[in-house]
């Protein structure tokens, strides 16, 4: 499917298009992070800012302890991204290639967990932790977006391995491969593309939780970012342009996990070309 | 607001270093206690809320008590607004609560009226300085006749305005009464009107404690109690004159504030910043926020008393705010009292009031005064009135609110008056009646 | 087969299967351990599904029943009501006008996600590698936005007076929308606020969906061109096929996580003006949560989940009768 340039052109001019539409609201809330307060809200046509002021970056790398929120949001969040892959991946294969008695059963369960709202969830998830002493300690963050991500780890992977034939597997076995080496060396790769949106759904998910990190932790030095974020706003008056600048920063290591892995995106297209 | 958040930048940096202490409470260190008369021990921890009460203050405050019970570590954590429902309700009932806890003064009575949440302090107001107690604030800390909340601080609106645009207008002095109000705004429209940005009163549609003032000022109330219970009574004249009153506000000055949002949506102290508003019905502190975008303003600004519609009088005003409490499952709640009478003392009291606030079981104001705008709020707090004591008004504050929905809904001539005040009545019942 | 880095799967974690036969076909019910296999590879997955997910959505069905509020959490008392909370939810008028109303917002707002995704995902697919980037990019950054910026933004954007919408329509010719409240309806108010989810849901769904597409095999592709297929004949004959379970999941993860949507309807108007943007979730929160009384929170979540197994239901359904021959 060889496009001509004029084709090219035309379709890259719509991508731009569209992605600055998506980009719009972000680029406001950059935007706003530069501005002073009374820029904010100012009645003259402001599309473009003029002027640039950094101070509200500094209010806000300045704020608190900013290294230890963001280290204990790391570990809390990249590691219920990996405890979800791992956990979902192992699923996603008993699920999708092998027949068993309570396969159904277990893909219902998936799916019914689901349906609650989460904030419903919060009392009894209170409960569970402080029964099992751990309140008070990041790994109760962990293990609670391990397990709301991992639903939808698991089907996602169910998903994506199905749409994996099988008999790319069957020929690597005939060719000797064990069925565990078959697995790995043929569908794991081609499984990248889901990998990767499945796990940047988690960390956004993790990256961006507030109620369970505001209850579950007591100590200060354990806290986590969304709490850091919700410091900004006191009784008596939100520092907005203080928000959106620490709203910026707040992105910033999402977007840092997204073009770590979006190689793999692309590896994993050119695998299945490959392959295909 | 620079300043207020370097305070919680100062508070949060204590926060972390006294929490670092934490870890080694308990026996040891009561072990090595002596002198202290009560002999307490093990460690206090106290939660308030950002912004509440400056760092130098709590830092101070600390340790002056570690050193008077050299036994007591003190704990102190800073809260932020959001959730802080949940973190509270979930701390209480977790293993390890608080020992003194800060709630908002219209979010007492739910905590009050539950048995066993909070401790029964009635037997301790003396030691609290309970004889000067701030009458509003007492009020909402007080369940079916017992104290569970002792009054910290608290803060009311007044009206801020542009001195200089006064002048300007030939607006000599500060409004007494409803009457010389609107004839300010026809005034400082004569004379700033060309300007199609200028706003003589900044007067979202749903500053609804703002209209609390006006229906208290024209004799109502928005709930009566009847027993245990509430009855709302928005339905009255007395009420229907005071939304009348706002509907007047807003019609003469032309403000361009929404009428379906708060002073919050946009936030009104930005708006006033950009120099365009001659008056907005706000807190002292709310000038700070201003000052921000244009520091000129600080000496431009002074603040009236909302009027009344008797000339020479104040309207009353909603003392918002918060009290202190204590936890009925804190395992130290000799020591949390302690740390509460030294909290209430005069010599803190006199600090928060120098903060720029209204001092909970302190009438002396004097702190208040080096600020023009403080100075206001504090003459005005001695006619603050309190929200209903009702175990489910924080039902009603929480979202949703009648009022505000009244309030929009006349001024934007969806609902006659009748109509919205029957609706919103209706709408009150349902929440906090029966 | 060149070896790909294989990042997530750890050495180790998959029992070691038997060597087979070449030509085997299908699993046979043969040894214990072949057996055992599908059990020990759910485990970690079922255990923390049923601990942490299921066993607390049990205690939310056990506590409907039950009086809870916040004094009976900090006493550890159960008291038993019955129906009562159920009673009184559904004994308000006004709960079936807000079902309905979450039904067609939810509605509404997933075909917009899904579509828009479906199209981006497509479009992303013909784009130059550079253009395709930015693309991805700016997903990212409006899916990583946190909800406390995108709210306020989006509440700044419609701002009736300082809003740059209602000036950039100003100086487009269209004077009226000088001063003009995008929040003083409930219909207005949901269009703003389904603009924002699927703004930032619409992300994820492209990811999804261009994951998938990205799997077809040029091949395939090239094969319809050569035989001179239109661009919509090759989409239905080729990438639909190969995405329309993708599609089909999340739709159905859309249904779930829109129907329970929250923080930004209650972040834009309290699910205001006068109730009017009030949605089963608002519900759950101001008559349940924000007034600490938990057992009226679990009969409304209950309610809501009963609706969500009702709409949703045809899809768990289908894939419970789905025959064995689904298996690859």
């Amino acid at each position: 499917m060889r496009k001509s340039l004029p084709q090219r052109i035309a379709l890259s001019v719509v991508g731009v298009v569209v992605a600055l539409l998506i980009l719009f609201p972000t680029y406001w809330m950059f935007v706003t992070s530069l501005r002073t307060p009374g820029e904010i809200l100012s009645p003259k046509y402001d599309l473009i800012p003029t002027s640039f002021s950094f101070g509200n970056f500094a209010t806000a790398l300045g704020k608190d302890n900013f290294p230890t929120y963001l280290m204990n949001s790391l570990i809390v969040t990249v590691g219920s991204v990996l405890c979800a892959l791992v956990a979902g991946t192992l699923a996603a294969i008993p699920l999708s290639r092998l027949r068993f008695t309570g396969r159904k059963g277990f893909l219902v369960l998936v799916m019914v967990a689901q349906l609650a709202p989460v904030s419903a969830l919060f009392i009894p998830l209170f409960l569970l932790m402080r029964d099992a002493g751990l309140l008070n300690t990041l790994p109760s963050l962990l293990l609670i977006y391990f397990a709301t991500t991992l639903p939808f780890t698991v089907w996602m992977l169910y998903g994506f391995v199905n749409g994996i034939p099988y008999e790319l597997e069957e020929a690597a076995m005939i060719d000797g491969c064990s069925q565990t080496g078959a697995f790995r060396r043929v569908t794991l790769p081609l499984l990248g593309p889901g990998l990767v949106t499945t796990s940047v759904f988690s960390f956004i998910t993790a990256w961006n939780e507030y109620l369970f990190a505001l209850v579950f932790i007591q100590d200060k030095p354990k806290e986590t970012l969304p709490v850091w974020l919700a410091s900004f706003r006191t009784a008596f008056a939100t520092d907005w342009g203080g928000v959106m600048a620490a709203s910026v920063i707040y992105a910033v290591p999402a977007l840092i996990f997204f073009l770590l892995v979006q190689r793999k995106l692309v590896s994993g297209a050119t695998a299945g070309a490959v392959k295909g | 607001m620079k300043r207020w958040l370097k305070l919680a930048a100062g508070a949060a940096a204590l926060t972390l270093a006294t929490a670092g202490c934490a870890g080694s409470s308990g026996s040891d260190t009561a072990a090595s206690s002596s002198g202290a008369p009560a002999q307490l021990s093990g460690t206090v921890t106290v939660w308030l809320m950002t912004g509440s009460a400056p760092a130098t203050l709590t830092d101070a405050l600390n340790k002056e008590f570690e050193t008077a019970h050299p036994g007591v570590k003190v704990k102190y954590e800073v809260q932020q607004w959001d959730g802080i429902q949940q973190k509270l309700t979930t701390a209480l009932a977790g293993g390890t609560p608080p020992d003194v806890i800060e709630i908002g003064n219209t979010q007492t009575a739910a905590f009050a009226s539950q048995d066993g949440v909070l401790t029964d302090l009635s037997g301790d107001k003396d030691s609290f300085n309970g004889g000067q107690w701030l009458k509003g604030l007492a009020d909402s800390g007080t369940y079916d006749g017992k104290t569970y909340g002792v009054p910290f601080y608290a803060a009311n609106r007044e009206v801020i305005y542009r001195k200089d645009m006064f002048e300007q207008a030939g607006v000599t002095k500060p409004p007494t009464s409803n009457d010389e109000w609107i004839d300010a705004i026809g005034k400082l429209k004569t004379k700033f009107g060309s300007d199609p940005d200028f706003q003589a009163l900044y007067m979202p549609g749903q500053n609804w404690y703002a209209l609390l003032s006006f229906i208290w000022d024209n004799g109502g109330d928005i709930a009566k109690a009847d027993g245990k219970n509430y009855k709302a009574t928005l339905d009255t004249p007395e009420a229907k004159a005071g939304l009348d009153f706002y509907k007047k506000l807003v019609d003469t000055s032309g403000t361009k504030a929404p009428k379906d949002a708060d002073e919050a949506k946009p936030q009104q102290a930005t708006v006033y910043g950009a120099g365009k508003v001659a008056m907005m019905i706000g807190l002292p502190w709310e000038l700070a926020t201003a000052a921000k975008t244009d520091p000129s303003l600080t000496a431009k600004t002074g603040a009236f008393a909302i009027p009344s519609k008797t000339a020479g009088q104040s309207a009353p005003v909603f003392l918002g705010g918060s009290n202190l409490a204590i936890p009925a499952n804190s395992k130290n709640v000799a020591a949390a009292k302690e740390y509460i009478k030294l909290l209430s003392s005069a010599k803190y009291q006199s600090q928060l009031a120098a903060a720029g606030v209204v001092p909970g079981t302190s009438t002396d104001l004097t702190g208040l005064d080096k600020d023009p705008l403080g100075s206001v709020m504090a003459k005005a707090s001695a006619n603050g009135k309190a929200v209903p004591a009702s175990p489910k008004w924080g039902d009603v504050e929480s979202g949703q609110n009648p009022v505000k929905d009244m309030l929009t809904a006349y001024l934007t001539g969806k609902k006659t008056l009748d109509q919205a005040t029957a609706d919103a009545n209706a709408a009150l019942n349902k929440l906090i009646g029966g | 087969m060149t070896a790909t880095a294989n990042v997530t799967m750890p050495a180790g974690a998959t029992p070691p299967a038997s060597p087979r036969d070449p030509g085997v076909k299908r699993r046979r019910r043969g040894r214990f351990g072949d057996r055992v296999l599908p059990y020990l590879l759910l485990l970690p997955a079922l255990a923390a599904i049923l601990v942490l997910l299921a066993w607390p959505l049990v205690q939310v069905l056990a506590i409907s029943f039950r009086k809870l509020d916040i004094g009976q959490l900090v006493s550890g008392k159960t008291i038993w009501i019955g129906f009562d909370n159920y009673t009184n939810t559904l004994a308000d008028p006004e709960f079936w006008t807000i079902t309905v109303r979450t039904l067609v917002f939810t509605a509404a707002i997933v075909a917009a996600t899904i579509l828009g995704g479906l199209l981006l995902a497509i479009l992303m697919r013909h784009l130059d590698p550079v253009v395709r980037i930015i693309v991805q990019v700016t997903l990212v950054l409006a899916w990583a936005t946190p909800v406390i910026a995108t709210t306020t933004v989006f509440q700044w954007i419609f701002d009736q007076q300082y809003g740059i919408l209602n000036k950039t329509l100003d100086r487009l010719g269209f004077h009226g929308f000088i001063g003009f409240s995008w929040f003083s309806s409930g219909p207005s108010t949901l269009t703003v606020i389904g603009l924002l989810i699927v703004w930032q849901a619409v992300p994820f769904v492209t990811f999804s969906l261009y994951a998938g597409i990205i799997g077809v095999s040029r091949e395939q592709y090239e094969a319809a061109g050569i035989d001179g297929a239109s661009a919509w004949q090759t989409f239905r004959a080729v990438t639909w096929p190969a995405i329309r379970p993708i599609t089909t999941m999340v739709t159905f993860l859309s249904v779930l996580w829109d129907f329970n949507a929250f923080a930004q309807i209650w972040a834009i108007r309290e699910g205001g003006p006068d109730g009017g943007s009030t949605t089963l979730a608002v519900v759950l929160y101001l008559k349940g949560i924000a007034g600490n009384h938990f057992g009226a929170a679990g009969a409304i979540a209950t309610l809501m989940l009963i609706v969500l197994a009702l709409i949703t239901g045809r899809y768990i359904q289908l894939l419970v009768r789905t025959p064995e021959g689904d298996l690859k």
